[in-house]
């Protein structure tokens, strides 16, 4: 655990990001972006494709060393803590495309999921993700055999299955069957409501427009603008990020 | 835990294994002192293939190394067990695991961060190594090799090998397939940035799959220097040895628990029949070649999956090959 390095108070939000900058190569892909995401709420990381969200998510959940900046959760400081160490300290994430156990079954996926938490109530608690997403019939599949929609459910069950306080959902309902898109987001409220906090990553507006309480765009890895939906949805800025000129 | 097969299955397993023990046990009885070595062999074999496969087939990484664990049982016991050491048999083994143990935990924590072909020929480069010391060294006996105490008894070490063997397939089946350590290697090896996501700290897990799968390998190794009495370099660290381990697993089922001893049967065995009919087992490396292409091709989830309640689905050697 890196120590504290200035007098600043520790945050008390559950996930502070300050100044997070990652360069690749001669490309800058996220430039200095701040922000803070308070208890239970859901904020969306909105922006064209380039901007730098899926980068972010990475420099937060460990699987990409900062080059400048710092990250808080839940009032500790993680900044380059490994992968592994950031989610024993509360973060669960998904991932754009999913990243399943393919050659175990999803009921073995959600048990793979709680290995380093409650063990000894990982199946029943199994049991309950599975009712919750309604995958229960597929239990015994392999992961491989799912349909990309149940995918992104059993990914979303292995975040369940750690009882995270921040999670982080890419892209989580992007492709999906309009009864899939239901089930997630029936999930995501009742995951919050037992007092996790979201930072979402989507293209969907629809699902942005009834999940997010607040909007980051992000645009040539800045945050260009934030706010609620209504906000940003007429402002010139965002127009400008994604269809690429001036009004 | 949830994920336990169905109790029938579970109980046919059961009654399977204890049938299967009981014909072993009571096999010396009734078949030829050679048949007899044939299938002390085949247990010998059994018990490697599985070592490899902890982390071949449930940790998903391809060690081309486990010959110089093999070596470093056998030497351990040929050593300690020389006229001026005099050990007791059964006290070398426990020194031999420890040794294998500590060397695997030493080399696996720098090269098990590596991946795909890098580790594969990481462990590869580290047996030949090894092999070359063993031939320069005094200790060892250089390219002469040597000698241990013989102890002419073939039914001693048929019933060694059937114990150890049983107990490596037992604690394996209930480590792989029971605890959170299966849970955990069976998660990176599919998926390696998913499993840091859930929180397993994937390099520890791997190095403990890399010290135990070491661990067993030596075991079998000091039991086989005893048995056939002089060992030297190629012998007991000759890369045939991980090979013939590799090849096994495939033919069996990579990343099942009864697999390798199902591949381990049926090769160990058409060895031997090469061997008893043409005098050398020349063309037993060309067959092995054969059956990697042909497994590769045509029989993905090897001989295991054709048996009632067989795994489906090409995965664990497609994502195996894919990372080569």
């Amino acid at each position: 655990m890196p120590a504290s390095r200035d007098a600043r108070p520790q945050p008390r939000s559950p996930l502070v990001v300050e100044g997070a900058v990652k360069h690749f190569g001669g490309v800058t892909a996220v430039d200095g972006v701040g922000l803070e995401v308070a208890s239970r709420e859901v904020v969306g990381v909105i922006g064209p494709n380039g901007s730098g969200k899926s980068t972010l998510f990475n420099l937060i959940a460990g699987m990409l060393a900062l080059d400048e900046g710092r990250v808080w959760l839940d009032g500790r400081e993680v900044t380059g803590l490994p992968a592994w160490r950031i989610a024993r300290a509360g973060l669960a994430r998904t991932f754009q495309i999913p990243s399943l156990f393919d050659n175990i079954s999803v009921r073995d996926n959600l048990l793979a999921a709680a290995v380093e938490g409650d063990w000894k109530g990982a199946p029943g608690r199994a049991g309950e993700v599975l009712e919750m997403l309604e995958i229960g019939h597929v239990a015994d599949n392999l992961a491989s055999e799912l349909s990309g929609g149940q995918q992104k459910l059993l990914e979303f069950g292995r975040v369940c299955m750690r009882d995270p306080s921040v999670i982080l959902l890419d892209e989580a309902t992007a492709g999906v069957h309009p009864k899939i898109r239901r089930i997630m987001l029936e999930a995501i409220r009742r995951v919050r409501e037992a007092g996790a906090t979201f930072l979402v990553i989507e293209h969907d507006m629809e699902m942005v427009r009834e999940t997010c309480d607040r909007i980051v765009v992000m645009d040539a890895g800045r945050v260009v603008v934030e706010g609620s939906f209504d906000e940003i949805a007429d402002n010139r800025e965002v127009r400008r990020a994604y269809l690429g000129r001036r009004e | 835990m949830v994920s336990k097969p169905s109790r029938r299955r579970l109980v046919a397993t059961g009654l399977a294994l204890v049938a299967g023990t009981a014909a072993l046990t009571a096999l010396p009885a009734f078949i030829d002192p050679y048949s007899l070595r044939i299938v002390t062999g085949v247990l010998m074999w059994a018990g490697l293939a599985c070592a490899w496969n902890i982390v071949g087939g449930y940790a998903g990484y391809i060690s081309f190394g486990h010959s110089a664990f093999f070596g470093i049982g056998a030497y351990v016991t040929g050593i300690l067990m020389q006229s001026g050491v005099g050990m007791p048999f059964l006290a070398t083994l426990p020194l031999g695991i420890l040794v294998a143990v500590g060397v695997a935990a030493a080399i696996g924590g720098p090269t098990m961060r590596l991946r795909g072909a890098y580790f594969a020929i990481a462990t590869w480069a580290f047996a030949e190594m090894l092999m070359q010391l063993a031939t320069v060294l005094d200790i060892t006996g250089g390219t002469g090799g040597l000698s241990l105490p013989a102890y002419l008894n073939e039914f001693f070490f048929y019933y060694t090998m059937l114990v150890v063997a049983l107990a490596v397939y037992l604690g394996a089946w209930y480590l792989l397939e029971r605890t959170r350590f299966g849970y955990r290697l069976k998660a990176l090896r599919d998926h390696e940035p998913a499993a840091e996501a859930v929180g397993i700290h994937t390099t520890r897990v791997k190095v403990q799959a890399f010290a135990l799968s070491a661990g067993i390998t030596s075991l079998f190794g000091s039991i086989y220097a005893y048995w056939v009495t002089f060992i030297d370099p190629r012998s007991v660290m000759g890369p045939e040895i991980t090979d013939q381990m590799v090849v096994m697993v495939l033919l069996g089922g990579l990343g099942t628990v009864w697999g390798p001893a199902l591949g381990a049967t049926v090769l160990w065995v058409t060895n031997r029949y090469i061997w008893s009919e043409f005098g050398d087992t020349a063309i037993y490396l060309p067959i092995l070649g054969l059956i990697i292409a042909l497994i590769v091709l045509f029989l993905p989830n090897g001989l295991i999956s054709l048996l009632p309640g067989g795994r489906r689905g090409h995965g664990v050697l497609t994502r195996l090959l894919r990372k080569l």
